[in-house]
């Protein structure tokens, strides 16, 4: 049911932020064979300050709407970050299959740019937990400063090591090197990884993705007959929310996706690739351990062990993951989302994993893990 | 109890270099984060209770600035059971790592005091 898709990211984007997103979803209604009358339902889920100048959109799916003209039958605000888009795909497949539209817009992404390069965070009304007061106030960087205490407690609980995390990201660049939509394509090793500076101990500068601005837009609809793409199906889903601050967890080193995985409860040797976010590399191997492709505190030796790139017996972000294109508007969900359809439609030039009919795909949001999507995609026979 | 009321006893609290946590009447969970009800079981029995300040690092992680100074960040838990963000001071030569002991000690942070903990 996804006819049309498309990412536009850039580096720093001159103009606003809708503009950014005209762009993207001109590009995903051409695919599609549709146009702007079509769309019936909005999803939306847009960073913070990306849209015209630093203003915040209270109601995303509603303002988009109210710009471009559409009337949607349904609208959808999914706002728990990076995986929000894995789950709008979900309820608008639901949606048209109950009948309540027939051509439904997701959209995420925002432009950023002006908040990444200026040196303080606009001081704004919205809060992002009831204990903001209490935890926001210390010398902190969230979410680096918080994935990289998990990074630290997993080496100390299993002796991970910081050449195994570096290992994804070697084996990510690779993905990368022929990927058109990659900002870093230049081969690197091990040592690089490791020369890099510390930022948040024991995470180094190439463990960490780089926020862009970038829209990714995803056309969900019945009408197939005039895109090419495959009718690519959900095979399986589940999403896991722990909204506690994760120091109230049992332990920081799990993350909801070995609820959200158990739910989708898919067989992971159909799997052809996954897609698994990538805001860190620990990231990576957090979710190849909730999962289920390998024991917890074993995902170490595993990266040592297996080929992750599009070539390999394990692919893992076949295009180089969002460590390699850029995070849109601090948030990754798109960058595999678009992968995995482009995996999906033989359209990967110079990284496609052959023969790839299912995709799994886990996606991690807000500052400290606390919202997991899981999402299989492939066709169903 | 208003939230408000819990809110501002922590930072009442905080002021006097008490460090403040919760416990549920009900199910006798501890926690820290101020709510009127229990995280746990839902009961809205609860009890501020004070901490006597010692603990352990749970996890954390030096975040270095552009200067190369670095500041310690992370998750202690209290031996009272419950864990708490904040940022961690290295006094004496004392240097931080998981598992270390530490007690609270409180700075001034935006013209208030807050607690923040030193490794002993
Ligand atoms: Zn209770």
């Amino acid at each position: 049911m996804i006819v049309g898709f498309s990412g536009k990211l850039y580096k720093k984007y001159e103009k606003d932020g809708i503009e950014l997103l005209k762009e993207a979803i001109d590009e995903a209604l051409e695919m599609a064979g549709l146009t702007y009358s079509d769309i019936d339902g909005i999803m939306a889920n847009i960073g913070r300050g990306s849209f015209h100048g630093n203003k915040t959109y209270l109601n995303p799916p509603a303002q988009i709407g109210e710009y471009f003209g559409i009337k949607p039958k349904i609208i959808d605000h999914v706002q728990y970050g990076g995986p929000s888009v894995l789950a709008m795909i979900y309820r608008a497949y639901k949606a048209i299959s109950a009948g309540d539209a027939d051509t439904i817009l997701c959209v995420q992404g925002g432009k950023i740019s002006h908040i990444r390069d200026s040196n303080q965070f606009q001081k704004t009304d919205i809060i992002d937990s009831p204990f903001d007061d209490f935890i926001k106030v210390y010398d902190q960087m969230s979410p680096i400063s918080d994935y990289a205490m998990v990074a630290y407690r997993h080496s100390k609980l299993f002796g991970t090591t910081d050449e195994q995390r570096a290992l994804v990201a070697v084996m990510q660049r690779y993905n990368a090197i022929n990927n058109q939509k990659a900002m870093f394509r230049d081969p690197i090793t091990v040592k690089d990884v490791l020369a890099s500076r510390i930022v948040s101990y024991p995470l180094h500068l190439l463990e960490i993705v780089y926020p862009i601005d970038g829209f990714h837009v995803f056309v969900v609809s019945k009408r197939t007959s005039k895109s090419a793409l495959r009718n690519i199906d959900i095979l399986a889903y589940g999403e896991a929310h722990w909204p506690n601050p994760p120091a109230e967890w049992d332990d920081i080193i799990y993350t909801p996706t070995i609820e959200s995985a158990k739910r989708a409860s898919f067989n992971l040797n159909r799997v052809d690739a996954f897609e698994l976010y990538d805001s860190f590399t620990i990231t990576v191997m957090l979710q190849m351990e909730d999962i289920g492709l390998v024991e917890k505190g074993k995902v170490g030796h595993f990266v040592e062990s297996h080929d992750l790139t599009y070539k390999g017996d394990v692919p893992i972000n076949t295009g180089g993951g969002s460590l390699n294109t850029g995070q849109p508007a601090y948030m990754s969900g798109g960058v595999i989302l678009e992968e995995a359809l482009l995996q999906l439609n033989n359209m990967a030039n110079g990284h496609q994993v052959s023969d790839a009919n299912v995709i799994f795909l886990n996606g991690i949001g807000w500052w400290s893990r606390r919202h997991t999507v899981t999402l299989v995609l492939g066709e169903k026979k | 109890m208003r939230d408000e009321e819990v809110r501002s006893m922590y930072f009442k609290y905080f002021q006097e270099e008490q460090l403040p946590f919760i416990q549920c009447g009900k199910c006798g969970h501890k926690f820290f984060y101020p709510r009127v009800v229990c995280p746990k079981c839902g009961s809205s029995d609860i009890k501020i209770g004070l901490s006597e300040g010692l603990g352990k690092i749970f996890a954390m992680t030096r975040i270095y600035k552009k200067d190369g100074s670095y500041v310690v960040y992370g998750i202690v838990e209290m031996n009272e059971g419950f864990r708490m963000y904040a940022n961690i001071v290295e006094e004496n030569g004392n240097t931080a790592d998981i598992g270390k002991k530490v007690k609270v000690i409180f700075r001034e942070i935006n013209g208030k005091k807050y607690p923040l903990f030193a490794v002993t």
